[in-house]
């Protein structure tokens, strides 16, 4: 039997995690509470004075990764990780955000002469526990204090992580997973449901990227979000689908470790598409060794995850591979893919580190596309059933990163490349037989079809980095960063229209056909100015350069007067100009443009734990290649934003509750939105619209249970009219709650731990064209695993009350022949389906490795 | 007095305009013919050509109804049989209308639309697809007797559009004039807003048909001596052309009107 020893701090353990960082420095880990070691049972008495620890406390304020540096027996060390691995700390701070450090601890062994062991630390650092009487005369493990120096074992404390970005406004939102990992998200992109005020949709299938609206606005697949991994943009540039385009398919959403979102352009490190703000997923495992981790759900739905994390790496250091399929929840939904992701970090010197990663990813999937309303009411069509069985898609993506960070003194350095090669099609059709009117050249015919064929290839190369500089000014500490982005995009894409009829491939048109030459050259200062203990001013302004060079090889496609010897027939692309005078029908046009923008942040903290905010920035977003003019000024979508907001954040019960809680009013001014065009399937260029709105969020997180929800409400107006923004939602909430811990009971004197999920999905009423609204959205998802030694089970659903609902709603003209022989041409409503309940298992397996 | 502040601020709030504009409609739809015809008699006019017929059948086959945003006569270029504009209404229900009676025949459908500004309507003359070589559906059908200086002509005429109706097209532009530009009648200047519940009226004036007829030259009928055929197809007699292209003219037999339901 062992007996229960343990030593307490006496102080520094309650952590008032303000919100307001402004030190410079790194400040060092501090220990919220400790688990009492145990004397081992039958041990012979420990060969030193003590057990020198040397481990990392990760951002979660774990300990973990503990390696012995002095030992006093197997025995004893052991002892010694057990109670260490339990403690909780707050983590290192370096500048305001939590880090990864590097530390060590000794423990002090009982002398087994003395009836009780006595801290050679002093009395006023630790404490002795009293011996279990049933141990006899041995006296107690003693943990120095981790801030005091031990006499003998100086305590030194090495930032191993790389610091964030620094808070910014209220609407600066940082996610470590942890225990929210158990509420199931299919993939990444539902990762950011956690963000307040953001909708996922996918009216593409299991394949095709999600479709984001946040805060008001419709950002499709990334065309106004600025997305990353890393820092290594995700959005497409010149991707024919929509410019700023961004899949996210191709991340494992085990190795997220953590995402920021910025909702607003706020930080001058926000670049192209930051429209309605940014997302910026932190990759890493926690949990080393190998993990081999299958799912089989309905649908016939598979999933196999491969994770590798090599021992004595850091968490940054993994390789993972997963490969899925699905027969997908109605007609046409089948999608299959494979992705692989390694990154290896290492060390050139203390303080400098680097990382290289690589990217693969393949996807081929199927999409039912929407269905009309009417059709499904009369029977005519399935609530999950396809008009058009063509409709689909498949992605390869491939990329390549490498950076270089660099911590010493006052001077921090990071420097990144990345290439990315990209390639897609995407085949879908919105309105089944409107488009094709019959053009006076063209040889009589019938409507063809509108299946859009979309071909996208694209090579992207690009830099950043920044440098930052801190100094004490005014005996407070200032910082200035500077920063620098390049990327060089070389994209090629085809648009064409696929002929009607069950397995048709043939195309008939060409729409588009585009080569484009793209470069996005961006430079910013950002400046963190103290002013008073509760008073700091950050931001700075940043600068785009954006080239164009388009090559149109479809440039001309139709001619009022052609020849009447040659004339060009059912030709998409004419060489001709009137009365048959030739032409090439290649166009090429350029141009320039540049974006100045000003972001500037106010955080002002009188209080403990609560920060009020305000913020405004400007952003941009570059336009489609499709749209430049010769020599005229690329018309960029300006963006000016504002918002005013508290945070409050809390550690309260000796460290073992966080509370934190914001609120924000927020408005945004888009000089030209996008707005969905059903006739091409993307958005277009609009009118200037207007967003005001606010949101709540909160979480709470306790030693057995995590809980996070948030609720938004904006309205999105045209400048011009007042009416509303259609598509977008005006109310979002959610609601994520995990629940974890040992059961009270051993299996093979093994602990079992449980961990359950909750995720809610609430969506108002949207508004839709010609006034009216959508249905509301309301999932949940469950689910539930169990840990043994080396082993997870898990079982979930999504969709748990399997509620019939319309993922997204349209008001448009389609016309898919089902009311022959006459087409529909008035608006209708149209939606795509949402996913019924899917009831999935896992099981997964760890071996060599400890988290 | 909190709450004193807070309550208008939520009533400005609230009141502003929470809807994308416009609305979805559903309305009914009637045909009739004119107004000084009486249901069951025969139906006498004079033509500008000065010709007094008496129409003892008109009969006209619409197939469907629709509604435009716009009016593409304003435009310069050519148009395809879908117009360019935003259609605002559709009735896609078949009626035989007869022309000689004014009272309102209703659809067998509903129609829909929204209640944007209507500047245009189309006709449809057709029971199969717009552009069918070969759908035959009868969509005139019109007896009576043509009096000028004392010389009667007893007519009938029974039209198709078909491949009969095809127009030659050129090898330059082989697709300006397809069968269904033959079949829509198109654009039908008018001005009326679709409202929930209302009534749309297709108002048939068959005078119009015959405004340019010179029935003097109409060929006799090789089945009734004495009595005289318009020729279903091509033709370059003057009273077949003219018959023709009257029925299917864009202005003057066909009007709109909408009433506003309760």
């Amino acid at each position: 039997m062992s007996s229960p020893l343990g030593s307490r701090l006496l102080a520094g353990s309650l952590l008032i995690a303000s919100t307001l960082a402004v030190a410079g420095e790194v400040q060092p880990p501090k220990v919220l509470s400790r688990v009492e070691a145990q004397v081992p049972v039958g041990a012979a008495a420990p060969e030193a004075g003590h057990v020198l620890l040397e481990f990392t406390i990760n951002t979660d304020g774990k300990a973990v990764d503990i390696t012995v540096i002095e030992s006093a027996g197997t025995a004893w060390d052991d002892a010694s990780k057990t109670a260490l691995s339990q403690w909780v700390f707050r983590p290192a701070l370096h500048e305001g955000v939590a880090i990864e450090s590097r530390t060590r601890l000794s423990f002090s062994m009982p002398a087994t002469t003395e009836a009780d062991g006595v801290s050679d630390a002093g009395p006023a650092l630790s404490e002795t526990i009293d011996v279990d009487a049933g141990t006899g005369s041995v006296g107690g493990i003693v943990a120095e204090e981790i801030d005091a120096g031990h006499p003998t074992h100086e305590m030194s404390t090495v930032v191993i992580g790389r610091s964030s970005p620094r808070q910014l406004g209220t609407s600066d939102f940082r996610f470590d997973l942890g225990e929210q990992r158990v509420v199931p998200r299919k993939n990444a992109a539902e990762l950011l449901k956690l963000a307040p005020g953001i909708l996922l949709t996918n009216e593409g299938g299991e394949g095709h990227p999600q479709r984001i609206f946040l805060r008001g606005f419709d950002a499709r697949e990334g065309q106004d979000l600025e997305l990353s991994i890393d820092g290594t943009p995700i959005n497409d540039s010149g991707n024919l689908h929509g410019n700023g385009f961004a899949d996210t398919n191709f991340l494992i959403p085990e190795l997220v470790e953590s995402f920021r979102v910025v909702e607003g352009p706020f930080d001058p490190r926000q670049g192209n598409y930051a429209v309605a703000g940014s997302a910026d997923y932190q990759m890493g495992l926690e949990q080393r060794g190998v993990t081999v981790k299958g799912t089989f759900g309905t649908f016939n739905s598979q999933r196999l995850v491969l994770l590798w994390g090599p021992n004595k790496q850091s968490n940054h250091t993994y390789a993972g591979v997963q490969l899925g399929r699905s027969d997908g929840f109605g007609q046409n939904r089948g999608a299959q893919s494979a992705r692989a992701m390694l990154q290896y970090e290492g060390t050139l010197s203390e303080a400098t580190t680097f990382r290289i990663a690589a990217n693969a990813y393949a996807s081929q999937f199927k999409t039912a596309g929407v269905v009309r309303q009417d059709d499904f009411a009369n029977g005519r069509i399935g609530f999950s059933d396809t008009y058009d069985t063509r409709q689909g898609g498949d992605v390869q993506r491939f990329s390549l990163s490498g950076d270089l960070h660099n911590h010493e003194g006052n001077f921090t350095n990071h420097h990144q490349l990345f290439v990315t090669y990209r390639s897609s099609r995407l085949l879908e059709n919105f309105t089944g037989f409107i488009t094709d009117t019959q053009q006076p050249q063209q040889t009589p015919h019938d409507q063809r079809g509108d299946l859009v064929d979309r071909d996208i290839t694209a090579l992207t190369l690009g830099a950043k980095g920044y440098g930052r500089y801190r100094a004490r000014v005014l005996n407070r500490p200032q910082e200035l960063e500077v920063g620098y982005s390049a990327r060089f995009d070389i994209t090629g894409g085809q648009q064409q229209r696929i002929l009607a009829g069950p397995d048709t491939n043939t195309p008939y048109r060409k729409d588009l056909d585009l080569d484009s030459k793209l470069s996005d050259l961006g430079l910013y200062a950002d400046g963190n100015l103290s002013l008073l203990d509760w008073l700091v001013l950050r931001g700075g302004v940043r600068a785009d350069l954006f080239t164009y060079s388009v090559q149109n090889n479809c440039a001309v496609q139709s001619v009022r007067r052609p020849s009447a010897t040659n004339p060009p027939g059912d030709q998409s692309c004419l060489s001709q100009r009137d009365f048959g005078v030739y032409r090439e029908p290649t166009e090429r046009v350029s141009a320039t443009g540049t974006a100045l923008m000003p972001r500037v942040n106010l955080l002002v903290g009188p209080f403990k734990s609560v920060t009020f905010s305000a913020s405004y920035g400007r952003g941009v977003r570059s336009i489609d290649p499709q749209f430049v003019n010769q020599n005229r000024d690329t018309p960029f979508a300006s963006i000016q934003a504002w918002e005013g907001g508290a945070s409050y954040s809390n550690r309260l019960r000796d460290g073992t509750l966080d509370v934190s809680g914001r609120a924000v009013v927020f408005g945004t001014r888009v000089d030209k939105d996008l707005i969905f065009s059903e006739t091409i399937g993307r958005n277009v260029l609009g009118g200037a619209t207007t967003r005001l709105g606010g949101l709540l969020q909160g979480r709470v997180l306790g030693s057995f249970f995590d809980v996070a929800a948030h609720a938004t409400y904006v309205t999105s107006r045209f400048d011009d009219t007042g009416l509303l923004v259609p598509y977008v939602p005006d109310l979002v909430t959610r609601a994520d709650a995990a629940f974890f811990g040992n059961l009270p009971f051993e299996l093979f004197a093994s602990p079992l731990r449980a961990s359950a999920g909750i995720g809610t999905t609430f969506v108002g009423r949207r508004a839709l064209p010609l006034g009216q609204r959508s249905d509301v959205i309301f999932v949940t998802d469950v689910n539930a695993e169990l840990s043994w030694r080396f082993v997870t089970l898990g079982i979930g659903a999504t969709n748990l009350f399997n509620t019939q609902y319309r993922e997204s709603e349209f008001n448009y003209t389609a016309d898919f022949r089902t009311t022959a022989p006459y087409p529909t041409l008035v608006p209708g409503r149209l939606f795509t389906a949402g996913a019924p309940r899917e009831v999935f298992f896992t099981v997964a397996f760890n071996v060599g490795g400890a988290s | 007095m909190n709450r004193l502040i807070v309550l208008p601020l939520l009533l400005a709030f609230t009141s502003c305009v929470q809807s994308t504009g416009g609305q979805l409609v559903e309305f009914s739809a009637t045909a009739s013919g004119p107004e000084d015809a009486v249901a069951g008699q025969p139906y006498t006019f004079t033509t500008a050509a000065g010709y007094s017929v008496t129409l003892t059948v008109a009969k006209l086959f619409v197939g469907a109804v629709y509604l435009n945003q716009s009016n593409p006569a304003n435009y310069t270029g050519e148009t395809a049989c879908i117009l360019p504009g935003i259609y605002s209404g559709e009735v896609k229900g078949s009626l035989l209308v007869d022309a000689l009676d004014p009272r309102p025949q209703a659809f067998d459908v509903k129609g829909v639309g929204t209640d944007a500004p209507t500047l245009a309507g189309e006709l449809w003359l057709t029971a199969g697809d717009v552009n069918a070589n070969d759908e035959h559906t009868e969509v005139l059908s019109v007896k009576g007797t043509a009096t000028k200086n004392g010389t009667s002509w007893p007519f009938a005429a029974s039209f198709t559009i078909g491949s009969n109706r095809r127009a030659p097209a050129s090898d330059a532009l082989p697709g300006s004039n397809p069968l269904c530009k033959q079949r829509i009648v198109s654009p039908i200047a008018t001005s009326l807003t679709l409202a929930q519940g209302g009534t749309l009226n297709l108002r048939v004036r068959p005078k119009k048909w015959f405004e340019s007829v010179d029935f003097s030259q109409l060929a006799p009928s090789p089945n009734a001596p004495g009595h005289f055929v318009f020729t279903d197809g091509q033709s370059s007699l003057q009273p077949d052309v003219a018959l023709y292209e009257g029925f299917r003219a864009n202005s003057g037999p066909y009007d709109f009107f909408f009433s506003p339901g309760h």
